[in-house]
């Protein structure tokens, strides 16, 4: 019963590898079933990336087997239905279970000295839950009435029966519920986990930050995700039951109706964290990752703990710079611009962290360090254009252009998915117990960095330009065809990030079976996890490993000269 | 669907998927490239417009100065402390009071210079430009209500006669005429889903709610044909909720009113419900 | 179980050698249900703020003219749910208070629990009649926003009533099956937790509907 306690293993294979409670066998499901969503949803976006360069021509290879009724063209419902579920699946059914559920499953119990997640059954019910909900929205898209088509907000009144869109709303509301009720169980677990079984010496100040930041992303699941469970709750009622939550009286035929802008309040109040609870595991993956190999503490450790705290706080608070152009107030309006700008003061103190952190370090150019550094770009330019849009007077001209899409990749997508993939790299030895190809994963680093960069740079421009986004075709307005060279270029960029992606999946299928067998730590680090022989044992530990010194002493004078690293199991000399 | 039946036949002789895909490629990026181009949203055409290209441009300086001082910061370590025999990183965990310090100047520092300076210009132009919505007593303003539906732009103005819902009301579909140098004031709201009104040349954008009046303006500044848009997703021809902005010299719109109106009095049927839809002017 | 972490394997099978719950197991399996009503909190929270929002909408509040969900009843139905959580408070500490009496603790644990139940259940049956009197008079909750309000969230808290009801009986069962007894109580006392916060939910769905 008592989690420390170590549970005789698993012998059928069915308990072993599907219905597994091991936080290591949850970790890999996680980590598999994200990457795959990830490649579905980055093969939509190329699809969409393909249309708006060449509105009205066949999708090459694709689209005869998807759109056959329009001869392979993706009609402009299909094209709706793209973008949804792109973000949706992006979103949900990619990063939240490669970055949370195989980070925090593999990382949490290993990082901390854990034998296992503290509620084992629950972390499996969590890993089912996301299951199911990722069934029912793929599902969604062959329903026969439609699939969804109202944008991963999904607003009312275009996602209730009045909106017309597809009966896959009503699965992809569910869909998103059983994904949110999959992150509630798993926040619980985590936090409970990293209360309850640290080992002995490992205290709050010495935990690694990739710990703190999975910690405070869950505890902005198990906040704010409830809230989008609610409102789906809402929609669905509206949708299959008729009820009025979201459709105002002007559009019910009996006198009295709901408010349509109720949804937008509650679906930010939820969504802004939700960059958040992508972001702040990335965060903390950069701070240990950066640290690691730059062969330094991470500069300021406690001041970064603090402002990812304060990050977390805030993030409650400034959702309303998502509906500047709805109707808010004027006096909510600029509070809401204020409170936003207020979040950029602990951002710069992690920026300045981290920049400290390499600062005359020891540089190791591994690939993992340069995703972790990428990371830092690639949140600045998103960070710095989030001044644009926090900035109610040019937020009226940007809201709902191609900026917004450009800001909001570099710093949700992009950086949650660097960071993935640095921690990917980074754990994969110790997770299959080979090495990943260097010389691939700097190939797939360059070429992904490079081309993403231009992707998301050039819609900067267009949305200056004031191309609006989640528009089908930009050539048919006279005022936009001028700027179709920018989505050719974009897109151009686009092909070749996702063709560099190919590398990755190579480098990962061949170094998972046929990979160089990898040593017990070979990236001399200290934490815990790589104290622990490879294959991690079942039961991780054969003894709860007592905790004698943080996890980012490199480079101590105290080491002598032969070293520049320490174990956390080990005192540090005098 | 009508923009892939006009687009369709120029690439009728690329339908062979296998090859003619990669060719329509570069073909429609030779075309678009070979329109004239732009890289910007154009001159503004109202009176605020230049507020926007103002601000923009100071929040570029601003955060490219920021932006390279992190990619310098970035480089110098990569260019100077690789890890090489003989090389040891410096230690030090930055807990010192003095590296406290450092922190929170620098932080303090950026947030009045990148935000509190933008902040504090924004909300002067919020109150003097986009929220100060003027006086509809005003016999200046014009007014006009809008009403968005699924795929179009309904607009309503008041004909010579300066009231709503009477016979003479200008109704037009999905084109709006104004003024020259009179501010312009809407009333909006929706029949089904959520748009939002997007006069790009004029640097306006406000949602357009079903159930509820939004108030937006604008003064234009510049005669001629500008755009409307709608820039939220309402349904799968969104894209195609477009429509025309003419803004006419003082002269012209009055005869142009005084004919509009006209006509809108001599068509004006009493039992045709659907055209009623006029309410009384908010404020 | 040894508070220091050192637990060593014996002998190379590793076995789990505790099916006593000690104290630290109770205070984590507390913890969880504590952030796990948390996050419900926040759901409910949603679900009461909207219906704040919602019911500004509502010129007069409550609508007049309109068969309307019985007061009396509602108001019965509360007592009956908050008799309920004392029961099932009281079945949980008494195995709490006591886990070294045996067979005769469990007794009474049984009896309190069973009564907690089915004055449960009577609320679930109240509910039912509230629901089934609207109906009756013509309301469904497409009738208008009043109806979707009040349709709407009984349900959603209703959801919670059959869940509540199921765990009250899985702790039942595996009593008398002996899975669960003094000496492992988590299960217990964390379905009596998730019970009283379906009791508050209502208290707060009562309060709004027909007393403010
Ligand atoms: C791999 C490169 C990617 C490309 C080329 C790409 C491209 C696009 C495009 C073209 C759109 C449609 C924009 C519009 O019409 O509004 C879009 C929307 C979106 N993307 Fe991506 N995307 C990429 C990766 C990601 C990732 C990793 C995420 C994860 C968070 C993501 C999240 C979203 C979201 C949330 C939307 C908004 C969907 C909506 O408007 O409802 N994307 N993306
Ligand atoms: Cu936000
Ligand atoms: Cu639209």
């Amino acid at each position: 019963m008592s989690s420390d306690h170590i549970h005789p293993e698993p012998t059928t294979f069915l308990r072993k590898h599907v219905f597994s409670t091991d936080h290591k066998v949850i970790a890999k499901q996680f980590l598999w079933f994200g990457l795959i969503w990830l490649g579905i949803g980055g093969i939509m976006a190329m699809m969409l990336r393909w249309q708006l360069a060449n509105p009205g021509v066949p999708v090459p290879l694709l689209g005869g087997l998807l759109f056959p009724r329009t001869g392979g063209v993706i009609d402009p419902a299909s094209y709706n239905t793209l973008f949804t579920m792109h973000g949706t699946i992006m979103i949900f059914l990619g990063l939240t279970p490669a970055m949370i559920g195989a980070l925090g499953n593999w990382c949490i119990p290993l990082m901390i000295g854990a034998r296992d997640m503290i509620f084992p059954t629950l972390n499996m019910l969590s890993f089912w839950a996301m299951f199911a909900g990722g069934a029912v929205g793929f599902y969604s898209l062959f329903v026969p009435l439609g699939a969804t088509e109202a944008g991963w907000t999904g607003y009312p009144t275009l996602s209730t029966t009045v909106g017309g869109v597809g009966q896959g709303e009503t699965l992809w509301a569910i869909a998103v519920f059983l994904i949110g009720a999959s992150s509630i169980m798993g926040g619980i677990n985590y936090i409970t986990t990293v209360i309850r079984l640290r080992a002995p010496g490992m205290s709050w100040m010495r935990l690694p930050l990739t710990v703190w930041g999975l910690f405070l992303t869950s505890i902005l699941n198990v906040l704010f995700v409830p809230v989008i469970g609610s409102a789906m709750i809402l929609l669905v009622l509206d949708r299959v039951f008729g009820t009025s939550f979201y459709v105002p009286a002007s559009i019910m035929s009996g006198g009295t109706g709901g408010d349509p802008i109720l949804y937008q309040h509650l679906f930010w109040i939820f969504g802004h964290p939700e960059v958040y609870i992508l972001i702040l595991p990335a965060w903390g993956v950069v701070c240990d990752l950066l640290s690691f190999f730059a062969r330094k503490p991470a500069f300021g450790y406690r001041t970064s703990v603090g402002s990812m705290v304060v990050i977390t706080v805030l993030s409650a608070v400034v959702y309303g710079h998502h509906m500047f152009t709805t109707g808010l107030s004027a006096m909510l309006g600029e509070s809401f611009m204020l409170l936003t700008m207020i979040i950029s003061v602990p951002a710069e103190v992690l920026f300045f962290n981290w920049l400290h952190t390499l600062w005359k370090g020891s540089l190791r150019l591994t690939t993992p360090m340069l995703f972790a550094m990428s990371v830092i770009f690639v949140f600045g330019l998103g960070g710095l254009t989030g001044i644009y849009l926090a900035t109610i007077g040019t937020d009226i001209f940007l809201h709902d252009t191609y900026f917004v899409v450009g800001h909001f990749h570099l710093t949700m997508a992009a950086s949650a998915l660097f960071g993935t993939f640095g921690a990917v790299y980074f754990w994969f030895p110790k997770m299959f117990g080979r090495m990943m190809s260097e010389k691939l994963g700097k190939w797939h680093f360059w070429l992904s960095f490079v081309p993403l960069v231009i992707v998301f740079c050039i819609m900067f421009i267009s949305g200056y330009a004031g191309m609006p986004r989640r528009y089908y075709d930009h050539t048919s307005v006279e005022y936009l065809r001028p700027l179709q060279h920018l989505n050719v270029a974009t897109s151009v960029a686009a092909f070749l990030l996702g063709a560099a992606q190919l590398i990755f999946v190579f480098n990962f299928i061949k170094s998972r079976w046929w990979g160089k067998p990898a040593p017990q730590n070979p990236w001399d680090v200290g934490t815990l996890d790589w104290t622990i022989e490879t294959p991690v044992p079942h039961y991780n530990f054969k003894t709860i490993p007592v905790v004698q010194c943080g996890p980012h002493e490199f480079s101590n004078p105290v080491l002598g000269p032969d070293t520049d690293w320490i174990y956390q199991t080990e005192k540090l000399p005098d | 669907m009508s923009m892939l039946k006009t687009l369709l036949p120029s690439f009728a002789l690329l339908r062979s998927r296998w090859l003619g895909c990669p060719l329509a490629l570069m073909l429609t990026s030779t075309w678009a490239l070979a329109q004239d181009k732009r890289w910007g949203p154009g001159e503004p055409a109202s009176d605020y417009g230049d507020r926007f290209y103002d601000l923009f441009w100071l929040i570029t300086i601003l955060v490219s100065v920021a932006f390279a001082l992190v990619v310098v910061l970035l480089v110098i370590p990569v260019l100077r402390d690789r890890a090489r025999p003989g090389h040891r990183a410096s230690f030090d965990h930055g807990k010192s009071l003095h590296d406290k310090r450092l922190t929170a100047i620098i932080s303090i520092v950026t947030f009045i210079v990148l935000d509190a300076w933008v902040l504090v210009i924004a909300m002067k132009d919020l109150r003097e430009a986009y929220w100060a919505i003027p006086d509809a007593k005003d016999p200046q303003t014009y007014r006009v209500e809008v009403l968005a539906q699924q795929w179009a732009w309904n607009f309503r103005a008041t004909g010579v006669d300066g009231e709503f819902g009477t016979a003479d009301d200008i109704l037009t579909i999905n084109e709006l005429v104004v003024p020259l140098n009179r501010p312009v004031s809407f009333n909006m709201t929706s029949k089904d889903v959520i748009h939002a009104l997007f006069l790009p040349e004029m640097r306006l954008k406000r949602d357009v709610n079903p159930g509820a009046i939004n108030e937006a303006w604008f003064k234009p500044i510049k005669e001629g044909d500008f755009t409307i848009l709608c820039a939220e997703l309402c349904g799968f021809a969104h894209y195609q909720m477009y429509g025309k902005l003419v803004v006419l010299e003082q002269g012209q719109f009055n005869e142009w009113e005084a004919e509009a109106s006209r006509l809108a009095s001599t068509a004006f049927d009493a039992d045709d419900t659907e055209a009623h839809w006029a309410w009384d002017w908010q404020e | 179980m040894n508070t220091t972490g050192t637990i060593e394997l014996h002998g190379d099978a590793p076995v789990d050698h505790a099916p006593r719950e000690t104290g630290r197991d109770r205070v984590n399996a507390t913890l969880g249900m504590i952030l796990f009503i948390g996050s419900w909190t926040m759901a409910f929270g949603t679900l009461l703020l909207s219906f704040l929002v919602l019911r500004d909408k509502i010129a007069v509040w409550p609508p007049a003219g309109i068969a309307l969900p019985s007061a009396p009843i509602a108001g019965f139905a509360t007592l009956v749910l908050a008799a309920s959580s004392v029961f099932v408070e009281r079945a949980s500490r008494s195995l709490a208070l006591a886990p070294a009496v045996g067979a005769d603790r469990r007794a009474s644990f049984s009896s309190l629990w069973i009564t907690g139940m089915l004055l449960g259940l009577g609320f679930a049956l109240l509910q039912a009649w509230l629901w089934y009197d609207l109906i009756l008079a013509g309301r469904t909750q497409t009738s208008g926003l009043y109806e979707s309000l009040f349709f709407g969230l009984t349900w959603v808290h209703a959801a919670h009533v059959l869940v509540g009801l199921s765990l009250l009986g899985w702790a039942l069962v595996g009593s008398k099956r002996g899975r669960y007894g003094p000496a492992r109580r988590s299960f217990i006392s964390n379905a009596a937790l998730f019970w009283h916060f379906v009791g508050i939910v209502w208290l707060f769905l009562f309060l709004g509907f027909f007393v403010f």
